[in-house]
C-alpha cells in the first residue's frame, strides 16, 4: 500500500502551505502560543527554583523529609512560627521511645530530637569588655609590673573607658532629663553616671584603681545592658545526631559542641545579619549587590548603605583606645592618602564609595582594620546567657558557650536555615522549663520541706498574716535548708562543665523530632509505615511532612505555585479563545475548499487530519519556538542573576540573587500545556470542518 | 451500451424554513457508457440538483440513483465518498482548485487519496495529463497565477487523473468567455474520445449544448426531453490554446 506516509506529506504540505498562505493569521496564533510557552518555562523555572531552594533549605536544615509530634498538640507544628509566634506543642516525654520504634522503619535515615524556642540573648556589653581589658592590666600593675610599655597600655585602657564612660553619660543623660517623671532610681542612676564621667573620679580613680572599676562595673556599666540584648530562635537537639543527620551542616568557625556537651552553634546568617558590626554588614550587601549587578550609582538600597555607614562611624570610633585609634588613623591615611587627623572624618571619607572605588576599599575594610575591631559582639569562644519565658510563664535563664559558626552547604545565604541556631537539648529543656516526674516531685518535697501551701487568693490575707503565730513557728522549726538549695544552685552553674550521656539526652523530653530518609522520594510509603508503627506502639505521634512542618513557610512554596498557574491558565484560557476564534473563521473562509476536497474523494478523517496537523505545526513550531526563547531567557537570567533588592526577596530568593535554572520537567510541563491548548483551541473548528458537505463546493458564488 | 447511470423515478424536496421546495419531482434516466451528456434548463430547473445525485454528493428523497449497477441509497457516507473518489470525477463551475498547492499537487491530490499509486507512477501520470491539456510547463505555478480557462484546464484535468467512469460538470464554461469556454469543451470532448469516460455536465447556454451527444432537457423538476443531439457544429480537433 502506497500512501500512509505520503498521505501524511500531502497533509503536512497542505497544512504548512496554508499556514504560510495565511500569515497574519499564523503570526498572531503562533505569537500567543510562542509567549505563553516563554511564560510557562521562565516562570515554572522561577518558581521551581525558588521552590527548590527552600524545600532544600528546609529539608536540609531542619525539617528533614518527615517530622513526628504529639497528637495531643493544641497546635499545629510549624518549624518557623506560626501565625502569632511559637506554636504550643505537647512535649513527647521519652524521646528513646520515639526513636527506637521509628529508626526501626526501613528507609528511615535517621531520628533526631529537637526543640525549637526563641528568647533573647544577652552578652557582655562594650562597656563590660573596656573594664574587662583595664582590670586586666591593673591586676599586671599590682602585681608588680612595671615599665613604659604597660603605663602606655594603662593610660590608653583607661583613656578609653573614660571616653566611653563619657559618651554614655552624654546620651542618657539626656534621655533622663527628657523623662517626664524619672524615678529615684534613675536619678540615682545618673548621678551614679555623672559622677563616673567627672575629673574628680578619675582623680580619685587613681588612688584606689580596684574601687573605681568596682564602681563602674556595678553602677555604671549595668546602665548601658539593655543595648545588646538579641532575639534568638534556636532548634534543642542532639548536636552530634544532628551534625550526621544534616550532611550539609558544617561548622563556619569554631567548632563543634562536643559529645554531651552543653553550647550553642549560632547560624552563621543569624550571626552576620545581628550580631555582626553593622559597618561591616553593610559593607557586605554591598559588595553582595555590585557582584550580582546592581550599582550604588543607581540603586537606592545601596546608596543608602553607603551613607548609613558615612553616617554611623561611632560604632567604630568607640571600639578603639586611643594606641587603636592611633594605628587606625595611620592606615587609612596611607590609604586614602589624606593629611586628615581625626578618625571620624578619615571613617566618613572611606567609606563614602562609589561603584569604582568600593572593591578597594572593601579589601582594606578587611585586610587593615577589620583585624583591629570587634566584628561581632559575640565571638566564637564566649558564654551568653539566654532568656526565655518558660510555658508556664516563668523566666528562665542559662548560660550556654557559642562554641561555633554553623552554616550549610550550598545554603549559606538562605535565611531558612541560616538564621537557625543549634542548642544542646538539656539547654533547650531547662529553658523550655519542661518538669518531669521527678522533678514535680522533687519541687513538691521542697515546697513541703519548706511549709509551703496552697493558698486562696479570697483566704491570702487571713492564711498568711492572720493566723497564730504557731504556724510562723512551725515554718521556721521546720526550716528550709538554705544550704542544700544553694548547693542546688551551684550544682546548676556547674553543669556547663557536665558532660551527658546519649542515653541522658534521648531519655528525655523533645518536641518534635526530624525523621530523614534514606530515599525522599519513597516518603510516602515510609510515611505510612511510620504511621503504622506509631500505631501499634501507641505513641500518640501526628507525622506531617517538611511542607506541612513549615508552617507558612511551605504554604509559600504552595502559594508561589498557585499565583503562577493562575497566571499561566488565565493566559492560556486567553489564548484558547484567541486562537479558537481565529481557526472557526480560517475553518469558515476554507468551506468551499474542504467541500472540495470531500467532493472528490476526501474522507472525513483526512480533513480532520488537516486541520490538526495545522494546529500541531504551529503549537509545535512556536511551542519549541517559545520554549527555547525561555529557555534562553532563563540562561541569561541565571548568568546575571536577579538581583534581590529588599531583605522580603533576600529571603525568598535564599540569597542575594536569584538564579533560575531549568530542568527538563520544565520544558515538557511547557509543551504539553501548549499542545494540550492547541488541540483544545482546534476542537471546535475542526468539528465545524467535519460538518462541512461535499455540497459545499457545488454551490456557485465564488 | 449499458447504462452506467440509472436514476429511477426519483424526487429530491429542499426545506426552506416551513416550506418544502421540491427540486425533482419523479426523474427517470439512463445515461450509456461513453457518452457526452448534457442536461439543459433554465436556472432552478433542478439540473444542480440532478447532477449532484449522480454525483453522490446529496442523496435522493425518493427513488434511486444506480452507479455502476449500485444504489447510491445504500451506501455510507464513508463509502460514497470511496465512490466518488475511485468511479466519478468532478469539474466545478468556479474550478475549485486548492490554492496553496501548485497545478502539479492539485492534480495529484486524488491520486494520493487513493494510495495505489508509487510516487513515479503519479509523476508520470500528471505530467502527461497536463501535458494533454496544454500545461505541460505550468506544473509548479499555483492556482492564481493562471488564467480562468487555464484553471479550468487544471480542473478537467484533475478530474480525469484518476481515470474516473464518469466524470460530472456543473456549468464548467458558465464562469469563462464564450472562446475559452469552446476550448474547455473541445477539451473535455477530447478526453471522452481518447478515455471513453462518460461525461455528464450541465449547462444553460445552447452553444454548450450543441458539443452534447445526449441532450436532456429539465423543466421545474422533470425531464421534458431526452434525445441524440445534433452533431457539433465546431470542430473538435480544435487545438487548445488560448490567450491568458
Amino acid at each position: 500500500m502506497h500512501g500512509r506516509l505520503e498521505m501524511l506529506g500531502i497533509l503536512i504540505r497542505i497544512a504548512l502551505q496554508n499556514l504560510f498562505a495565511s500569515k497574519l493569521k499564523t503570526l498572531i496564533v503562533g505569537g500567543i502560543i510562542c509567549f505563553g510557552a516563554l511564560l510557562v518555562v521562565l516562570g515554572s523555572a522561577m518558581t521551581d527554583t525558588i521552590g527548590q531552594g527552600i524545600k532544600g533549605s528546609v529539608i536540609h536544615s531542619l525539617a528533614g523529609h518527615l517530622q513526628v509530634y504529639s497528637d495531643r498538640s493544641k497546635d499545629e507544628l510549624a518549624l518557623y512560627g506560626g501565625m502569632t509566634g511559637d506554636v504550643d506543642l505537647t512535649p513527647m516525654e521519652d524521646f528513646s521511645k520515639v526513636k527506637q520504634a521509628i529508626a526501626a522503619v526501613p528507609n528511615v535515615k535517621a531520628v533526631v530530637p529537637m526543640g525549637i524556642g526563641e528568647a533573647f540573648a544577652g552578652s557582655g556589653n562594650a562597656l563590660d569588655r573596656a573594664l574587662e581589658s583595664l582590670r586586666a592590666v591593673v591586676k599586671r600593675q599590682l602585681a608588680g609590673e612595671t615599665g613604659e610599655a604597660i603605663d602606655r597600655e594603662y593610660q590608653a585602657r583607661k583613656n578609653f573607658v573614660r571616653r566611653m564612660v563619657g559618651l554614655f553619660e552624654k546620651e542618657l543623660g539626656g534621655a533622663i532629663a527628657q523623662a517626664v517623671e524619672p524615678t529615684a532610681a534613675d536619678r540615682q542612676s545618673f548621678e551614679d553616671l555623672k559622677r563616673s564621667a567627672s575629673d574628680e573620679f578619675w582623680a580619685e580613680f587613681e588612688k584606689d584603681k580596684l574601687a573605681g572599676l568596682e564602681f563602674l562595673e556595678n553602677k555604671v556599666a549595668p546602665q548601658a545592658l539593655e543595648g545588646d540584648m538579641l532575639f534568638v530562635r534556636y532548634v534543642g537537639t542532639d548536636p552530634q545526631a544532628y551534625q550526621q543527620a544534616f550532611d550539609r551542616f558544617e561548622i563556619a568557625e569554631g567548632q563543634m559542641i562536643p559529645p554531651g556537651k552543653r553550647g550553642i552553634l549560632l547560624g552563621k546568617v543569624y550571626y552576620d545579619q545581628w550580631l555582626k558590626m553593622k559597618t561591616a554588614f553593610r559593607l557586605d550587601r554591598i559588595h553582595d549587590g555590585l557582584a550580582v549587578g546592581r550599582t550604588i550609582a543607581k540603586d537606592e538600597e545601596l546608596k543608602r548603605f553607603v551613607k548609613e555607614n558615612t553616617q554611623q562611624v561611632r560604632d567604630i570610633v568607640t571600639q578603639l583606645d586611643e594606641l587603636g585609634e592611633k594605628e587606625m588613623v595611620g592606615r587609612i591615611q596611607k590609604e586614602l592618602g589624606s593629611q586628615e587627623t581625626e578618625l571620624g572624618k578619615l571613617l566618613v571619607q572611606l567609606f563614602q564609595t562609589d561603584d569604582g572605588n568600593f572593591e578597594r576599599r572593601y579589601q582594606f575594610f578587611y585586610e587593615q582594620l577589620a583585624p583591629m575591631l570587634r566584628l561581632y559582639s559575640v565571638q566564637v569562644g564566649e558564654t551568653i546567657t539566654i532568656k526565655a519565658f518558660t510555658k508556664s510563664g516563668y523566666v528562665k535563664s542559662v548560660n550556654v558557650k557559642v562554641w561555633g559558626i554553623c552554616q550549610y552547604r550550598g545554603m549559606e545565604k538562605s535565611q531558612f536555615s541560616g538564621m537557625m541556631s543549634v542548642m544542646d537539648l538539656m539547654s533547650f529543656r531547662d529553658l523550655y522549663g519542661y518538669m518531669s516526674a521527678e522533678n514535680l516531685a522533687e519541687i513538691d518535697k521542697l515546697k513541703q520541706a519548706a511549709g509551703a501551701r496552697q493558698v486562696d487568693r479570697e483566704n491570702a490575707e487571713a492564711d498568711l498574716f492572720g493566723g497564730g503565730g504557731e504556724v510562723v513557728a512551725e515554718a521556721k522549726a521546720q526550716g528550709f535548708d538554705e544550704n542544700a538549695l544553694l548547693d542546688k544552685a551551684a550544682r546548676r552553674t556547674d553543669q556547663s562543665e557536665k558532660t551527658y550521656t546519649r542515653e541522658e539526652l534521648e531519655k528525655g523530653v523533645a518536641l518534635n523530632s526530624a525523621i530523614v530518609l534514606e530515599d525522599p522520594s519513597k516518603a510516602e510509603e515510609t510515611r505510612a509505615a511510620i504511621e503504622a508503627v506509631i500505631a501499634k506502639e501507641k505513641l500518640g505521634l501526628k507525622v506531617v511532612d517538611w511542607q506541612k512542618a513549615s508552617g507558612m513557610v511551605g504554604q509559600f512554596v504552595n502559594m508561589l505555585t498557585l499565583v503562577l498557574f493562575t497566571a499561566v491558565l488565565i493566559i492560556f484560557a486567553v489564548a484558547l479563545v484567541i486562537i479558537n476564534n481565529s481557526m472557526v473563521m480560517a475553518t469558515l473562509q476554507r468551506i468551499k475548499e474542504i467541500g472540495t476536497l470531500r467532493a472528490i474523494g476526501a474522507q472525513r478523517r483526512f480533513v480532520l487530519g488537516m486541520i490538526g496537523v495545522e494546529t500541531l505545526a504551529v503549537g509545535l513550531l512556536f511551542g519549541a519556538l517559545g520554549s527555547a526563547l525561555g529557555s534562553g531567557l532563563v540562561k541569561l537570567i541565571a548568568m546575571r542573576g536577579i538581583p534581590a533588592t529588599s531583605d522580603e526577596m533576600y529571603f525568598i530568593f535564599s540569597g542575594p540573587a536569584l538564579r533560575p535554572y531549568l530542568s527538563g520537567t520544565n520544558l515538557v510541563i511547557a509543551f504539553a500545556i501548549v499542545l494540550v491548548v492547541s488541540v483544545l483551541s482546534a476542537f471546535y473548528p475542526a468539528v465545524i470542518a467535519t460538518r462541512i458537505t461535499p455540497l459545499e463546493a457545488m454551490s456557485s458564488e465564488e | 451500451m449499458s447504462a452506467i447511470v440509472a436514476v429511477r423515478n426519483v424526487t429530491k424536496d429542499y426545506k426552506l424554513g416551513s416550506v418544502t421546495v421540491p427540486a425533482l419531482r419523479g426523474v427517470d434516466l439512463d445515461v450509456p457508457k461513453g457518452e457526452f451528456l448534457s442536461i439543459a434548463g433554465p436556472s432552478g430547473s433542478g439540473k444542480t440538483t440532478l447532477l449532484n445525485l449522480i454525483g453522490c454528493v446529496d442523496t435522493p428523497t425518493s427513488g434511486t440513483v444506480m452507479l455502476d449497477g449500485q444504489s447510491s441509497k445504500e451506501l455510507s457516507e464513508r463509502q460514497l465518498t470511496d465512490l466518488r473518489l475511485h468511479k466519478l470525477g468532478f469539474i466545478f463551475q468556479s474550478f475549485n482548485l486548492v490554492n496553496v498547492l501548485t497545478v502539479f499537487q492539485n492534480v495529484e491530490f486524488p491520486l494520493l487519496l487513493q494510495r495505489t499509486h508509487t510516487a513515479q507512477e503519479r509523476k508520470k501520470r500528471v505530467s502527461e495529463l497536463l501535458e494533454q491539456v496544454g500545461l505541460g510547463t505550468y506544473l509548479q505555478h499555483r492556482p492564481n497565477e493562471l488564467s480562468g480557462g487555464q484553471r479550468q484546464r487544471v480542473a478537467v484535468a484533475r478530474a480525469l487523473v484518476t481515470r474516473p467512469q464518469i466524470v460530472l460538470a456543473d456549468e464548467p464554461t458558465a464562469n469563462l468567455d464564450s472562446v475559452t469556454g469552446s476550448n474547455i469543451l473541445d477539451l473535455m470532448k477530447d478526453m471522452n474520445r481518447k478515455f471513453g469516460t462518460t461525461f455528464i455536465f450541465s449547462t444553460h447556454d445552447a452553444k454548450v449544448m450543441s458539443y452534447a451527444s445526449i441532450l436532456v432537457k429539465l423543466a421545474d423538476g422533470l425531464i421534458v426531453s431526452n434525445g441524440k443531439a445534433e452533431a457539433k457544429p465546431n470542430g473538435a480537433t480544435a487545438p487548445v490554446a488560448e490567450a491568458r
